[in-house]
C-alpha cells in the first residue's frame, strides 16, 4: 500500500514542481495557490507512505536505499516548507522541489530489493545513527542551496540589473540565515548521529573500526563542518567563499555515502 | 421606469496644461458641497467626483437628457466652457466603465502604478456617498471597480517595484537586508535627494542616522531635524563601519569612501554587508569599492538606469493589466444584464402563481373532503409543479440576458405575456442601473413564491 501512497505523493511533487517553477520564476501568484497546497499535499502523502513502508519492513528506521531516499526526500521538503512558512522565501522551491521529487523517484518506482535484516536494526543507537546523520545531510543541503542562491544574489546586485529573469530571488540576509541556522541544526545532528555510528561499531567491530575508509571520511566531514561553522561564525565568509566552501562539503557528504563500497565495517548482508 | 446613463467627464495630465487642471483643483474641503451641487443638477441621479494633482473627473448617472456639464463648471470654476471643452473627455456607458476601472487600478496615472490613486478614488466615494449623491447603481459601480484594482494590485507586478531614485535606493537596501528595521544608516553631506531617501528609510524603521557634514553644524541642525546623532567629519572612518547603508552626496572632488577603507569596514564588521548610495557628482565613493565582496555600491546613473528599467517592467505588467480590466467590463456588464431581467422573472412567476392560486379556488368545493394535511400536500404539488415547469424558462431567460440577447427574452415575455415594461429594461444598455433585486420585490410582495423565486436566481 505504501507505493500507492508514495506514487500519489510524487505526483502531487510534480504538480507542486511544475506549479513552483513559473509562479516563482515569471512571478504568478495565482500559481502560487496550487504550488503550496500540492506541496503539503505531497508532504502528507510521503509522510503517510514512509510510516506504512516502515511498519511493513517492522522496523523503525530507513535502512534499505529506497528507505533512505525516500526519508531524505521528506525532510529536505520538510525543511522546504519551514522556510516558506518562516521566510516566504518560495525562490528556494525550485531547487528543493525537484530535488525532493528526484529522491522520492525511484522509491516510488517499485519495491527495494537490497535492503537488508539483521536484529540491529531495531536497536535505538542505530535509529539514532541513521535518522540524525540524514537530518545532518538534508540541513547541509539546505545550506548549500542557500548558499548558491545568495551568491547569485550577490552577483545580481552587483551588475545592478533591473528587475528581470532573477527577480524572484529572496534578499541576501534570508538567504545567508537560512545558510547559517542549516548548518547550526545540522551540527548537533551530525554529531550525534556519528556518535551513535562509532558505539555500535565499537560494540561490534572493535578499536578497528576507526581505520575504515568509511568512518575516516565521516570524521573527516565532521571536521570540515566544525571549521565551516566556526568560519561562518568568526570570520563571516559570505558569498563565492562560502559556496566554496559548503561545495566541498558536500563533496565529501557524496563520498561518505559512497564509500559504503569500500568500507567493511559498513557493509552489511543482504536478506 | 425611465432609461438612464453612466457619463464620465473630466480632464486629466494628458488632456490638459496644468494651467487648466489647477482652474478645476477642489480641495477636500468644498468636495462634498460640489457633489451636493453636481446631484442638484437637473436629471441628475448619482454622482462623483474624483479630483487629485493630475484629473478632475465627474462620474454621473442621469435621465436621458445629461445635464450641461460644460454650464455647470463654468459657473462653480470661474472657467469659460470654450477654454475648458477642448481639454474635455466624455466617456459613455461601456467606455465610462472601462475608464473608471483604468483610473482606479493606476493605468491611467501619470506614473503607471502608483498606489496613491486608489486611497484617492476610495475618499471620493467615501464622500459622494455621505452626501447621498452615490446610491445603488453607482455604489455598485464603485465598489467594483475598487475590488478590480485590488485585483489587478495582487495579480500583477504593476505596483511592485519603485520607480523614483529614493524609493528605488530603498528597494535595494531590501534585497540585501530584508528588513530595514534597526538598520544603522549613515548620511554624509546634505542633498535633496539624500534626504529624501533618508526620510523614505525613516519610513522602513531604521535605527537613529548618523549625520555627518563638513560644517559640524549643518550635521547637528540634520540630526536635530531626522532624530539622528551628529558625527565629526574626520571621525568619519571611525564610525563608518557601523553603518550598514551609507548614503552620500558630498561637493567633494576626491573620492571619500576608497577601496582600502571599504575594506577595513568589512573586516571590522566581519564581513557583513555594507551598502553604499552614492549621489554625488563627482562620486564620493570609488567604483572599485563594488568588487569587494560583500560591498554594493550604487551610484546616481545606477540608481536611474534600475528605476528606468522598472519603468519599462511596469508597462509590460501595464498590458496584463489592460486585458484583465477588459474581462472584468465585460463581467461587470454580464452582471448588469442578469440582473436587469429580474423584474420580466418576477413578473411571470407572479402571473403563474396568481393562475395556481385561482385554480386551486376554482376546486375548493371539491377538495373541501380532504384533511387540512391532504390540503396542504396539494397546495406544495402544485406549487411544486410549477416552479419546475418555470425553472427551464427561467434558466433560458438569465442565458439570454447574460449574452445579451434580447430578442430572446422578448420571445419568452410574448409567450408569458409578461408586462412589457418589465420586459423593456432588458433592451437597454448595460451600465443602466440595476432593477430592484428579487429580494425588494418578496419585500414587497410578500409571496411565498418569490421567495422561491430568489433561491433559483
Amino acid at each position: 500500500m505504501h507505493l500507492l501512497w508514495l506514487r500519489v505523493a510524487a505526483v502531487f511533487y510534480c504538480v507542486a514542481c511544475a506549479t513552483t517553477l513559473p509562479a516563482v520564476l515569471y512571478r504568478r501568484p495565482r500559481l502560487q495557490r496550487v504550488a503550496l497546497p500540492a506541496t503539503l499535499g505531497g508532504f502528507f502523502f510521503h509522510f503517510v507512505a514512509i510510516v506504512e513502508m516502515l511498519v511493513a519492513a517492522r522496523h523503525w528506521m530507513p535502512v534499505g536505499m529506497h528507505e533512505v531516499e525516500s526519508v531524505l526526500s521528506i525532510l529536505i521538503v520538510a525543511a522546504y516548507l519551514i522556510v516558506v512558512f518562516t521566510y516566504r522565501a518560495t525562490g528556494f522551491g525550485i531547487f528543493a522541489l525537484p530535488l525532493g521529487l528526484l529522491l522520492l523517484i525511484t522509491p516510488a518506482m517499485g519495491r527495494d530489493h537490497s535492503t537488508f535484516s539483521s536484529p540491529m536494526i531495531r536497536s535505538g543507537w542505530l535509529f539514532l545513527h541513521i535518522g540524525a546523520l540524514l537530518a545532518a545531510y538534508a540541513a547541509l543541503i539546505f545550506s548549500l542551496l542557500s548558499s548558491l542562491l545568495y551568491l547569485m544574489q550577490e552577483q545580481r546586485l552587483k551588475r545592478k540589473d533591473g528587475p528581470g529573469f532573477l527577480a524572484w530571488l529572496p534578499p541576501l540576509a534570508v538567504m545567508d540565515t537560512i545558510a547559517q541556522k542549516s548548518l547550526v541544526i545540522g551540527f548537533p545532528c551530525m554529531t550525534l548521529g556519528l556518535l551513535a555510528g562509532s558505539l555500535i561499531a565499537q560494540e561490534s567491530v572493535g578499536a578497528g573500526y576507526f581505520l575504515d575508509p568509511k568512518v575516516m571520511l565521516s570524521f573527516a566531514m565532521w571536521a570540515l563542518y566544525v571549521a565551516m561553522l566556526m568560519l561562518r561564525r568568526s570570520v563571516g565568509i559570505r558569498g563565492r567563499r562560502a559556496v566554496y566552501v559548503s561545495g566541498l562539503a558536500f563533496i565529501v557528504v557524496i563520498s561518505v555515502w559512497a564509500a559504503n563500497l569500500l568500507s567493511s565495517v559498513h557493509r552489511f548482508p543482504g536478506p | 421606469m425611465k432609461p438612464t446613463n453612466i457619463t464620465l467627464w473630466g480632464v486629466n495630465h494628458k488632456t490638459a496644461p496644468v494651467e487648466v487642471r489647477e482652474r478645476l483643483a477642489i480641495d477636500a474641503a468644498s468636495l462634498p458641497e460640489l457633489t451636493r451641487q453636481l446631484l442638484g443638477a437637473p436629471g441628475m441621479q448619482e454622482c462623483m467626483v474624483l479630483s487629485t494633482c493630475n484629473r478632475v473627473e465627474f462620474l454621473t448617472l442621469t435621465e436621458s437628457a445629461e445635464p450641461d456639464l460644460l454650464q455647470f463648471l463654468e459657473r462653480h470654476f470661474d472657467v469659460e466652457a470654450k477654454t475648458l471643452s477642448p481639454h474635455m473627455y466624455t466617456y459613455r456607458e461601456r467606455e465610462a466603465i472601462q475608464h473608471l476601472f483604468r483610473v482606479a487600478a493606476s493605468l491611467d496615472s501619470m506614473v503607471v502604478g502608483e498606489p496613491q490613486i486608489l486611497g484617492q478614488v476610495k475618499e471620493s466615494f467615501a464622500v459622494a456617498r455621505s452626501v447621498g449623491a452615490v446610491q445603488a447603481s453607482l455604489d455598485k459601480l464603485l465598489r467594483m471597480a475598487l475590488v478590480v484594482a485590488k485585483k489587478v494590485r495582487t495579480e500583477t507586478q504593476i505596483g511592485s517595484s519603485s520607480v523614483s531614485i529614493a524609493s528605488t535606493a530603498v528597494e535595494l537596501a531590501k534585497r540585501i537586508f530584508a528588513s530595514l528595521e534597526g538598520k544603522q544608516v549613515l548620511l554624509v553631506g546634505a542633498g535633496k535627494m539624500s534626504e529624501l531617501a533618508a526620510r523614505h528609510l525613516l519610513q522602513h524603521g531604521v535605527a537613529p542616522m548618523l549625520m555627518a557634514n563638513r560644517t559640524f553644524d549643518r550635521a547637528v541642525s540634520m540630526a536635530q531635524r531626522y532624530g539622528g546623532h551628529p558625527v565629526r567629519f574626520d571621525d568619519l572612518h571611525a564610525h563608518a563601519d557601523k553603518a550598514d547603508i551609507i548614503i552620500t552626496s558630498t561637493g567633494s572632488h576626491e573620492p571619500i569612501f576608497r577601496r582600502e577603507h571599504a575594506q577595513k569596514m568589512l573586516q571590522r564588521r566581519r564581513n557583513q554587508p555594507i551598502f553604499f548610495v552614492d549621489i554625488a557628482v563627482p562620486r564620493d565613493v570609488d567604483p572599485l569599492v563594488n568588487r569587494l565582496d560583500g560591498v554594493f555600491l550604487y551610484d546616481i546613473d545606477d540608481l536611474q538606469s534600475v528605476a528606468s528599467s522598472h519603468l519599462s517592467e511596469r508597462g509590460k505588467e501595464a498590458e496584463k493589466a489592460e486585458r484583465m480590466i477588459q474581462r472584468e467590463v465585460d463581467r461587470y456588464q454580464q452582471s448588469l444584464r442578469a440582473l436587469d431581467v429580474v423584474p420580466a422573472i418576477v413578473e411571470m412567476q407572479r402571473n403563474f402563481e396568481n393562475t395556481r392560486q385561482a385554480e386551486t379556488r376554482r376546486l375548493q368545493n371539491k377538495l373541501q373532503s380532504l384533511s387540512a394535511e391532504q390540503r396542504s400536500a396539494v397546495e406544495a404539488l402544485t406549487r411544486g409543479l410549477m416552479n419546475k415547469y418555470l425553472h427551464q424558462t427561467v434558466q433560458a431567460m438569465k442565458l439570454a440576458a447574460k449574452e445579451g440577447d434580447a430578442a430572446t427574452v422578448k420571445t419568452i415575455c410574448d409567450m408569458y405575456e409578461i408586462d412589457p415594461s418589465a420586459a423593456e429594461v432588458v433592451r437597454g444598455n448595460a451600465a443602466r442601473p440595476s432593477a430592484p433585486s428579487a429580494i425588494d420585490l418578496e419585500r414587497q410582495d410578500g409571496t411565498e413564491a418569490d421567495a422561491e423565486l430568489k433561491v433559483g436566481l
